[in-house]
């Protein structure tokens, strides 16, 4: 009975995460990013996928390796991995209290949409596609 | 330690290891419930006979011997031996090696190779929880296998089953309220 009962909660708890983990966040402050801040040399002409990780991180290389093959297929657009293991004045500034967290920014680097955790490529693609004002092919 | 971050393991070694692990949790939850830590009723000697409890906590009137005896705190015990196994030397830990000998070599070869630190600190994690549960059960709290077991399981089982790390994602909540290694690079 109690067995059950931490079966059941666990696996909702699981799905609960995971749906959380695909739900793009637009209600987020729409601040103008410095690249410089991030150790980065310049954002995407046209939008910046910016992945916050730490060293300690299992699903940030997964993730990287979903942001890179997105970003490489655009024009314009790029991916910024940010390793925040050193830098507790960057995760602060941005809130981030999970790895991976994912930001992307619009081609005037300000902030348009925040995924926390481990989002599919699909919901990735779509949401870039409406930051970036492309029409969406299905 | 740089050397073997550099090689990099089979993301799906411990995952592997993680559905083991929870597959244990969850028969020390069951253990730890039908044991002494969650049972109430005492049995008291006393000068002339004894003095009936029936709700007092068992764990609360056993002798440190009976609270070590407990299954599920010998179960637990395990489980945490193979944690720290896990963060000692993680080459040698039994699940991997199990991994390593018997189904990697039936799968296709992993698409990348990643860093194995991040489950070596999720290892850290569950070791640290499940002692703070037996520790708490030694000086005769009540329930403290159980809720222990059960946080135990519910990272192990998400792990598993989600792909999703909580002692991973863990680390930078701990980090910010200043728990670990705070080495701000200028």
């Amino acid at each position: 009975m109690g067995l059950a009962a931490l079966l059941a909660a666990t696996l909702g708890i699981g799905l609960a995460l995971r749906w959380q983990q695909n739900r793009p966040r637009r209600d987020v402050v729409h601040e103008v990013v410095e690249p410089a801040r991030l150790g980065a040399e310049r954002l995407g002409e046209r939008a910046t996928l910016l992945q916050f990780s730490t060293e300690l991180c299992a699903r940030c290389p997964g993730v990287h390796r979903t942001l890179a093959s997105v970003a490489e297929g655009q024009e314009g657009v790029l991916h910024l991995d940010v390793d925040l293991t050193h830098r507790p004045d960057i995760a602060k500034h941005f809130h981030v209290l999970q790895t991976p967290t994912t930001l992307i920014l619009d081609g005037d680097g300000a902030v348009q949409t925040r995924f926390g955790g481990v989002p599919s490529r699909d919901v990735l693609e779509l949401e870039l596609a409406r930051v970036t004002g492309e029409p969406v092919h299905a | 330690m740089p050397e073997t971050a550099r090689r990099g393991i089979d993301p799906r070694g411990p995952r592997f290891a993680a559905a083991i692990t929870s597959v244990l949790l969850l028969v020390t939850v069951f253990l730890s419930l039908t044991g002494i830590s969650t049972s109430k009723g005492t049995l008291t000697a006393v000068p002339r006979g004894f003095v009936v409890d029936p709700d007092g906590w068992a764990v609360q009137a056993a002798s440190v011997a009976q609270r070590v005896f407990d299954p599920g705190f010998l179960a637990l015990a395990v489980v945490a031996l193979l944690f720290l196994w896990g963060v000692a030397s993680p080459r040698t830990a039994p699940w991997g090696v199990l991994y390593r000998r018997l189904v990697a070599p039936r799968l296709a070869p992993p698409a990348e190779l990643e860093d194995p630190r991040p489950p070596r600190f999720a290892q850290g994690v569950g070791l640290f929880v499940s002692v703070v549960g037996l520790v708490l059960h030694l000086v005769g709290v009540p329930w403290a296998l159980p809720i222990a077991a059960a946080a135990a399981f519910v990272a192990a089982f998400l792990n598993a089953v989600f792909g999703l790390c909580l002692g991973c994602q863990l680390y930078l909540l701990l980090q910010r309220i200043g728990l670990v290694g705070r080495t701000a690079a200028a």
